[in-house]
């Protein structure tokens, strides 16, 4: 793969207050990367400093091989969708959109032929000679990309772009972002603190935390093998169960009273680790057939979804959460039941150091 | 600041109003501080007029203070929280002074209701002197409670009606909401308004030297130094007296009662209508802004009544004498027409420049900016006036009796009003626009014109009508500059009142109106509606 954008060592204080450490990543050329992490994880100031809106005060920034450090934000060509949109308010949606061209002093065709091949992308003709506060939220949206895109941009980076819209409309954009994105084959760069967002739109995604990135995987990675605790539960739900890995590497002993033995398909190196099983990997069964990873549990209490029902389960001297697909209609358990985990989707978290 | 040096333009735009305001602002200001030598510092003890001066401008300032604020209070509490009907017309109303030159209520009030008063003499037959402190209580109660009004309208308003309802649905309803709820939430704002009207009160000029007679001031007091004994020295001493109070209220307003303030401004417009008000209620609040505006309406009329008739309180008979007469002689008009034309331009697009400067820049050279900017809010005219006239009339730039230090006057003495309205509306439009336009190739220059510029527009209008009206109507910056090379019209007013002509000075101000209305809707028509003065 081609590395397109590389970050090396990258480090960030505002006065006193690091906000970014050690950044190291390599993000290769057409894909789709998110940067997602909590509300002041950093991860809005590396994108800010990708695009030239910070300095960069100690590390390297490369696009296409060539150090842009010093390069100043209006010759970078990094363009970027902003949270707010930031469409100028005193002008008309061609103008908006044309702004980077005319800026550039292209020809008139040439930018009439790039406006037109963009508007038609994003579906917008029918508002080009519309002021930004005649559209809807989700119009809007789309003008602000068209505005990014039409730049034809090395690198292309989206600032939380969806947070503004409701949620039906997000999922919609969602779905037509990527496929968007796959058609052109832009590098792309995603800042969001939703990780359903993340999984859904991203071939990669870097998990940033405090500053630092705390896995850097393809989305499918990150959500079956987290490689830490702060990955494996700010990305969907998880049932951590500490324990220790016995020597044939398949056997984990759960640090609980009954000393609990659950088998997982995956080898992982004997020592402490902890036990990672996602709710939906767990599944109830009301009897003990007498197979393997079979534990006795007791229903709290449940919450019904609609798709799936959500039981918080007391077992393993604390409480689980498992969520059943496809519940039948009144069929909500209760009182003891039996939990069964899937060895071949059990995942164990170990030490850094240890794991690699 | 590695910025800075990577970027010219903004270097450039850096250093010019750097300098501009560190020769205009802080330079005359440091100027009359030294000025004086010590054996005229020492005066102010010795000398008893400094001490009367000082004790009547105090005086004169509680009362002036509370009356105004007490009207202003009544009077937005009317507009904002009651149906009384005329809410509109009262409005509009107690708009007008704001942008009239000061002095003019002294001045209308001194003929309606002074010995040969058209209203105490012609309609009562009572010879009642409204020369003293009570006619300028008066003047300036009338002059100054719409700066209070206005100010304490935004606050009321600012009072979602939904916090009233609360305190209706948990059982005070009338005064008792009034006094539980409403009061407590505004007092912050009528405190700031109060200080605000304070300041004013205690830098007026025009009217004290109009109407107050005997009592003097220091204002006046300053002035009759230079122009009785040619006692400059003496006259920026006091205008140091006038000073020292007046910043420091001006600091406390700004920074005490601003941050005790309970208006949040949430963005969210919450339109539930106000519960009726009680009928006798309704009475009381209808009586007292007719009142009030009438006083008002009768300035006016006052003044335009003196410019067409031939001798007031002899002969009533209808003239255009006095209008055509200054309208050729004409050449007072002009200056203060072109004048205050450029003082009003340079002065809202330095301060626009400079709003631009603070409020995407951080640093210490932007602090010393911003400070430099607001600090002329807080500066008398007359000290601005006293400064100018130590600094800039004598050794290698001579501007004695020159346009040029009148304007340069005016531009400086204005420029915290349009700063501060630059500022707010550069708050207002959002980093990411200018982000978004450097982030798609253009540099700081063309962010600036094709972004930024365009969508200050309106505020660069209002800085300049705010500005110019100012400069057309001030008597006391300008006084201690005049000469007969450079005279504008509202010193040439004061000189014809105290000479007795009233009909020529009614003629003049008449005219001055009538430029300051027409600019005023001129800019509406340029800016839109959006236009917000006096704010």
């Amino acid at each position: 793969m081609d590395h397109h954008l590389v970050i090396k060592h990258l480090y960030k204080n505002f006065g006193k207050n690091e906000v970014l450490h050690d950044i190291n990543l390599d993000i290769e050329k057409g894909l789709f990367t998110t940067f997602l992490g909590p509300s002041g994880c950093g991860k809005t100031t590396l994108l800010r400093t990708i695009a030239g809106f910070y300095e960069v005060q100690q590390g390297d920034i490369y696009i296409g091989g060539k150090l842009i450090n010093e390069v100043p934000t209006h010759l970078r060509n990094t363009t970027m969708v902003f949270q707010d949109y930031a469409l100028f308010p005193h002008m008309s949606i061609r103008d908006n959109i044309c702004f980077g061209l005319n800026v550039q002093k292209m020809e008139k065709n040439r930018i009439n032929e790039r406006l037109e091949k963009t508007v038609s992308y994003l579906d917008i003709g029918s508002l080009l000679d519309r002021f930004p506060s005649q559209l809807s939220g989700g119009q809007q949206q789309r003008v602000a990309l068209a505005r990014a895109l039409v730049m034809e941009p090395e690198v292309l980076l989206l600032d939380e772009p969806l947070s503004n819209l409701d949620a039906k409309l997000r999922m919609n954009i969602r779905a037509e972002l990527r496929q968007l994105q796959k058609r052109l084959g832009i590098t792309t760069i995603y800042v969001t603190h939703d990780q359903g967002e993340a999984l859904a739109l991203s071939d990669k995604i870097a998990v940033i935390n405090q500053g630092r990135v705390q896995q850097y995987a393809s989305s499918q990675d990150i959500y079956f093998t987290p490689n830490n605790e702060f990955t494996a539960t700010f990305i969907g739900m998880s049932n951590l169960l500490p324990g220790t890995v016995s020597d044939d590497g398949h056997t984990i002993v759960l640090n609980t009273e009954s000393k609990e033995r659950v088998r997982v398909t995956t080898d992982y190196l004997p020592g402490e680790g902890k036990l990672c099983f996602r709710p939906e990997m767990l599944s109830i069964r009301t009897s003990n057939d007498g197979s393997e990873n079979l534990f006795k549990g007791k229903i709290q209490h449940y919450i019904f979804e609609g798709a799936y029902v959500r039981y918080w389960i007391e077992a393993f001297g604390s409480v689980i959460i498992v969520d059943q697909y496809d519940p039948g209609y009144r069929q909500i358990l209760e009182g003891d039941v039996w939990v069964y985990l899937d060895p071949s989707k059990g995942h164990i978290l170990q030490d850094e150091q240890q794991a690699m | 600041m590695k910025k800075l040096f990577k970027d010219p333009v903004l270097l450039l735009m850096f250093t010019i109003v750097t300098v501009a305001l560190t020769v205009f602002v802080i330079y005359p200001l440091i100027n009359v501080f030294v000025y004086p030598d010590s054996t005229d510092y020492a005066g102010v003890f010795s000398d008893l007029r400094y001490r009367k001066a000082a004790l009547n401008s105090f005086m004169i300032m509680i009362l002036s203070t509370l009356t105004a604020t007490v009207f202003g209070f009544i009077y937005a509490y009317s507009i904002v929280k009651t149906d009384i009907p005329g809410k509109k017309f009262f409005r509009v109303i107690s708009i007008l002074p704001l942008f009239s030159p000061p002095f003019m209520v002294a001045f209308s009030y001194l003929m309606l209701f002074g010995k040969n008063g058209l209203i105490t003499y012609g309609l009562f037959g009572v010879r009642a002197s409204i020369l003293g402190w009570h006619g300028l209580w008066l003047a300036q109660t009338i002059a100054f409670f719409p700066v209070a009004s206005m100010s304490i309208e935004g606050v009321l308003r600012s009072i979602s009606p939904s916090v009233e309802y609360a305190g209706r649905n948990l059982g005070a309803d009338g005064f008792n909401l009034f006094r539980r709820v409403t009061l407590p939430l505004s007092t912050p704002g009528i405190a700031g308004a109060a200080l605000l009207v304070s300041i004013l009160v205690l830098a007026d000029f025009g009217n004290p030297i109009m109407i107050s007679g005997d009592f003097s001031v220091l204002a006046t007091e300053a002035w009759m130094r230079v122009e009785g004994w040619g006692d400059v020295a003496g006259a920026a001493v006091i205008s140091i007296i006038l000073l020292i109070p007046s910043v420091l209220i001006f600091l406390f307003q700004r920074f005490w009662v601003k941050r005790r303030s309970y208006v949040t401004i949430t963005g969210k417009i919450v339109n539930i209508k106000q519960k009726p008000t009680v009928w006798w209620a309704r009475i009381l609040f209808f009586i007292f802004c007719s009142i009030v505006a009438l006083m008002i309406i009768l300035v006016y009329l006052g003044i335009l009544l003196g410019a067409v008739v031939k001798g007031w309180g002899f002969d009533w008979t209808l003239t255009t004498q006095w209008l055509t007469e200054v309208l050729v002689r004409g050449k007072e008009l002009v200056n203060s027409l072109v004048y205050s034309v450029l003082a009003g331009s340079i002065s809202a697009a330095l301060a626009i420049v400079a709003a631009y400067l603070v409020s995407r820049n951080r640093g210490p050279l932007t602090k010393y900016i911003d400070f430099a900017a607001i600090l002329p809010a807080a500066l008398p005219g007359i000290f601005i006036g006293i400064g100018y006239s130590v600094t800039f009339t004598s050794g290698v730039v001579d501007l004695y009796g020159t346009a040029i230090i009148v304007i340069l006057a005016m531009i400086f003495w204005n420029i915290s009003m349009g700063y501060q309205t630059g500022l707010n509306a550069f708050k207002q439009i959002s980093v990411s626009l200018s982000e978004a336009a450097l982030n798609m190739g253009a540099n700081q220059l063309t962010t600036f014109w094709k972004i930024e510029a365009p969508l200050v527009k309106s505020s660069f209008v209002s800085a300049f009508i705010v500005s110019f009206i100012r400069s057309i109507t001030t008597l006391s910056v300008i006084v201690f500059l005049a000469t007969s090379h450079n005279k504008v019209a509202t010193f040439t007013i004061m000189n014809f009142i105290s000479d007795g002509f009233f009909g020529k000075a009614a003629a003049l101000t008449t005219f001055l109106l009538i430029i300051a209305f027409l600019v005023l809707l001129a800019g509406r028509k340029i800016a839109g509606k959006n236009i917000q003065l006096f704010d």
